[in-house]
């Protein structure tokens, strides 16, 4: 089992592994997102009280809740890269950050956009929202961080510290609707009744977009590390190699 | 299929209702979302790939006695 662990830190090993997966995953989220946005788009049934902005959801919602999982993500790897120094866990955390900062100020900017026509307001310090910006600003600050500390061993134990006590902004955005209560409503449940107001034909096509999104955190998140395996390994006889037997490029 | 359509028409698909502009600019904010996240690595990658090569062709030339060049230390490609 540790051989297996050990193995996968290997960032080699992780770059050619990767390179025969992304294919799959890139064939699996396109099929997944065009059938999601089709479905959201023209057949999910516009909602009595909010009208057509209910499609609002298929995309705010899985880029929100996606982004609650960059910071664990990030404290899992800030955990492995202070005990096992583990470098491709490093490499991991530091682009997953710039991606949460992303999918974070998305789902902010969505959530303004929906909350507009139905709350009356674009923004309110409300418990969720106030509590999502918190997490926009930490990424940026690990982001910061990073870029200000110039030996980079050091920069990734200070980015693995600040992930780990940041993340504990992640339970408490997830459950500040339920302990604050704002204006944010609480998360639905959904049921399998056909005359529930959260039946099938709602939230099938949101838990495809959850896949397809989180296929597509997944998929970036791969590519940009993919790129930081290179550059951190430049000096290595397998990417001058590598980069010696690439055609596709004229230098 | 296609009885199950929100829609009458594409016009009224295109209005989304009142919400015209919530709608459409929630969806185009994703596919900007989406398509710079996923051109972005890829773009960095095929760039360190280039510098790397032009690199190594620079390595390889001043490695050899340099006649013409001499003098001209940017001549072999450098930005």
């Amino acid at each position: 089992m540790w051989q297996w662990f050990f193995r996968l830190g290997s960032p080699k090993w992780f770059y050619e592994l990767s390179g025969r997966w992304l294919p799959w995953l890139v064939v699996a989220m396109t099929v997944l997102l065009t059938i999601g946005i089709v479905w959201a788009l023209l057949f999910v049934p516009a909602d009595y009280q909010q009208g057509d902005t209910i499609r609002i959801m298929y995309v705010h919602v899985p880029v929100a809740s996606i982004s609650l999982a960059c910071f664990p993500l990030m404290a899992v790897a800030g955990v492995i890269t202070l005990v096992w120094k583990m470098k491709l866990a490093d490499m991991v955390a530091k682009c997953a950050a710039p991606i949460g900062a992303w999918f974070t100020a998305v789902a902010l900017a969505t959530g303004a956009i929906w909350g507009q026509p139905i709350w009356g307001t674009w923004w309110a310090w409300d418990a969720r929202l106030t509590s999502m910006l918190i997490q926009f600003f930490l990424l940026i600050g690990v982001i910061a961080l990073r870029s200000a500390i110039e030996s980079p061993d050091a920069a990734a134990r200070a980015c693995a510290l600040l992930s780990v006590v940041g993340a504990i902004n992640v339970p408490i955005i997830k459950y500040s609707v339920e302990w604050w209560n704002t204006l944010h409503q609480p998360a639905s449940s959904f049921s399998m009744a056909e005359d529930s107001p959260f039946g099938p034909e709602i939230w099938v096509p949101l838990v495809i977009m959850i896949f397809a999104v989180y296929l597509f955190f997944v998929i970036s998140l791969i590519l940009s590390t993919r790129t930081e395996i290179l550059v951190r390994e430049r000096r290595s006889q397998w990417v001058v190699d590598l980069v010696a037997a690439d055609k596709t490029q004229g230098a | 299929m296609f009885e199950n359509l929100a829609f009458s028409s594409v016009t009224e698909f295109l209005q989304m209702g009142k919400y015209t502009f919530h709608v459409w600019s929630v969806y185009g904010l994703f596919a900007v979302f989406v398509t710079v996240n996923l051109y972005l690595p890829r773009a960095a990658h095929r760039q360190f790939i280039r510098e790397q090569k032009r690199r190594a062709l620079r390595d390889a030339q001043t490695a050899q006695p340099i006649e013409a060049d001499e003098g001209r230390p940017d001549a072999n490609g450098g930005e």
